[in-house]
């Protein structure tokens, strides 16, 4: 005969509420982890994608994700004389924001070097790579873009000939791919009243050089993606590339590393103090639905001793209720999550890791609402059936 | 009575400080209860009878005194008694004024419990669980949660629970009190029944003059004292 099951048959309608509750702080812990997850994934998606060994920056920085980067616009041919490089290409990444159909959209605008590159490494769902070196775009569905769309950039026309599915960068802007070229086009065009403000500076300021060929002084790219030779030495590579002065070099485990490390921590240590909220709040509702649990039943639990019962029944029925109690809530937040997370604007990962920490964590909140009432349980005498 | 009383107390007293006195809610008291004897407890409020019944029960230890069953010392003064747990469990049947019943529990398994505390396998305790309602005439309640049974249904079900282990003393504090008169004359045959029956010892306070016949005798009491 299970005590714990029968009880919670007869106060059915409270237990689901309880599990509701519950389940609802355990979906918004899984919430905050899965929007770091999220983030993370989101922030190191290009430079997992893109295909990179190496990525070859302004020197002294490391760009392009945590800090601004310039490189002079003939670094990659410089790179792609190097031995042991299979390839260098070109790229530039910049926030854009422009109005599609009286629409505000904004995207990632992401440049690479057409043809090497045509973007054959992003998830397309629709359409096709670029095929020409200019006035084509692939772009993420997130950007809010159907395929044939035709937006304005810059000065010119551009077609969405692709469309990719959970391309977007760190802030959960949709990537928006165009040549090298284009991107800096759009990228260097100054609205009027930039060019006004540029003169009214003493004309210190370079103007933005037209077409989008050369780009010298105030060059927008960002940084050269090098591919090397299955027999390269990355080391070797990296110190010729270093001898320079002028350019930094990063491997893709350096760009990941700083954007969790430096970019990411502060969000990261957040999300972590929010889901320990989160959990101390849990362990502090479970606990008092327990105690009072074990409150109501002070009279059933002197008579169970009055019976004779041993007190591993009275601490099994106690703590069974307990776990049943996190159990349930687990699975059904868990549910929930599932249900409600997709419709988030922003990614929220559930991972199966994180799953079970949370469920370890769940057991430990549990358990100690298990002494809380057992405590309580214990103090209790057979005479108190007669009070 | 030939056979050896299966209760005994010997000078058992019971105070309890009360501010600069002392109550002596129990002020000495022995006596002997033999197998298959249904005795009564009478006597006023306050007079100790359910302290009387606490000592024998083994949930309180005397003051002063003893307390044996089948011959045992068992109970005496600063006796922790949650170790008589499994004593209790096997010897002693309980039946209070009100029945106790657990609410969510139907009425075999609330009789059926007794039985699980003891080791019971499940299948054995509910069918006979099942056995001893149907004796005591609920056959058609074993289904019931206690809220849905009238007063003296519920008294009958806790009943059957203190019987369920077969315990030699049955210990009963008013289980009439709340019950008409008829139901009231109904249980305490019930109790002449098994001291019959089951040749257990049964003491039940009372304080219903009418069912003083279906007793083998009765113990008066006052001030904590016996008076006859
Ligand atoms: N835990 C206690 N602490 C202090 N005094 C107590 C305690 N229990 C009982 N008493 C006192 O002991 C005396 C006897 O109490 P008891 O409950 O045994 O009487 P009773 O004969 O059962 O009365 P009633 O017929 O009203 O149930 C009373 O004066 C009561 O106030
Ligand atoms: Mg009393």
């Amino acid at each position: 005969m299970n005590l714990a099951l029968k009880d919670i048959r007869h106060n059915a309608v409270r237990f689901l509420l309880t599990v509701t509750g519950v389940a609802f702080l355990i979906t918004a812990s899984i919430g905050m982890v899965g929007l770091y997850r999220g983030i993370v994934s989101d922030a190191l998606l290009i430079i997992e994608e893109v295909g990179a060994d190496l990525w070859v920056v302004q020197g002294g920085r490391a760009g392009p994700f945590s800090e601004s980067s310039a490189i002079s616009a003939e670094l990659d041919r410089r790179v792609e004389g190097v031995a042991g490089v299979a390839s260098a290409r070109r790229f530039v990444q910049v926030s854009q924001q422009f109005d599609h159909g009286g629409r505000q959209l904004r995207a990632a605008l992401v440049g690479v070097d057409y043809p090497e590159d045509a973007g054959q490494w992003t998830h397309l769902i629709q359409g096709r790579p670029l095929a020409s070196g200019h006035f084509e775009a692939i772009a993420d569905e997130a950007v809010g873009l159907s395929l044939g769309d035709r937006i304005r950039l810059g000065q010119e026309d551009y077609t969405i000939v692709g469309l990719t599915r959970g391309m977007v960068d760190m802030s959960g802007d949709g990537l928006l791919l165009v040549s090298v070229n284009d991107a800096l086009a759009i990228a260097q065009r100054r609205t009027s009243e930039e060019v006004l403000l540029a003169r009214s500076a003493g004309g210190r300021a370079p103007a933005a050089p037209s077409g989008g060929s050369s780009v010298r002084q105030d060059s927008k790219i960002a940084a050269v993606l090098v591919t090397l030779d299955p027999a390269a030495d990355p080391e070797a590579v990296r110190r010729t590339i270093l001898r320079w002065g002028d350019a930094n070099v990063l491997s893709k485990a350096e760009q990941a590393g700083l954007l969790l490390d430096q970019r990411l921590w502060r969000l990261r240590v957040q999300i972590l103090a929010f889901t320990a909220v989160l959990l101390l709040v849990m362990t502090i509702v479970i606990s008092l639905i327990i105690y009072m649990l074990t409150m109501e039943k002070v009279h059933e639990i002197a008579l169970l001793k009055l019976m004779g019962a041993r007190n591993t029944l009275i601490i099994g029925m106690i703590a069974q209720q307990s776990f049943l109690i996190g159990a349930a809530a687990l699975g059904l937040g868990l549910v929930l999550a599932q249900g409600i997370f997709p419709h988030f604007p922003r990614k929220v990962a559930i991972d199966p890791g994180d799953i079970a920490m949370l469920g370890g964590a769940v057991a430990l909140v549990c358990g100690f609402a298990s002494l809380i009432g057992i405590s309580r349980a214990m103090k209790v005498r057979a005479q108190e059936v007669l009070s | 009575m030939i056979a050896a009383p299966i209760l005994t107390l010997r000078d058992a007293a019971r105070h309890y400080p009360s501010g600069d006195t002392l109550v002596r809610a129990l002020d000495g008291v022995s006596f002997n209860i033999y197998p298959g004897e249904l005795v009564g407890i009478l006597g006023p409020s306050g007079s100790g009878k359910s302290t009387l019944l606490l000592i024998a029960g083994l949930l309180e230890p005397p003051s002063a005194g003893e307390v044996h069953i089948r011959g045992k010392c068992v109970s005496h003064p600063g006796m922790d008694l949650d170790q008589m747990r499994h004593f209790r469990r096997n010897n002693i049947g309980f039946v209070f004024q009100k029945a106790n019943l657990i609410p969510f529990l139907t009425a075999v398994e609330n009789v059926a419990l007794a039985l699980h505390i003891d080791d019971v396998p499940a299948r054995a305790a509910r069918s006979y669980a099942a056995h001893l309602l149907a004796s005591l005439d609920l056959a058609h309640r074993v289904d019931s949660i206690p809220s849905r049974l009238s007063g003296g249904e519920q008294q009958r079900v806790a009943v059957a629970r203190a019987l369920a282990t077969d315990p030699g003393l049955i210990l009963a504090d008013e289980p009439t009190a709340a019950l008409d008169s008829v139901r009231g004359r109904q249980v305490i045959g019930l109790f002449r029944q098994i001291a019959d029956e089951r040749k257990a010892g049964v003491l039940v306070v009372t304080h219903d003059p009418r069912t003083l016949d279906l007793f083998d005798r009765t113990i008066e009491m006052n001030d904590g004292r016996i008076v006859g």
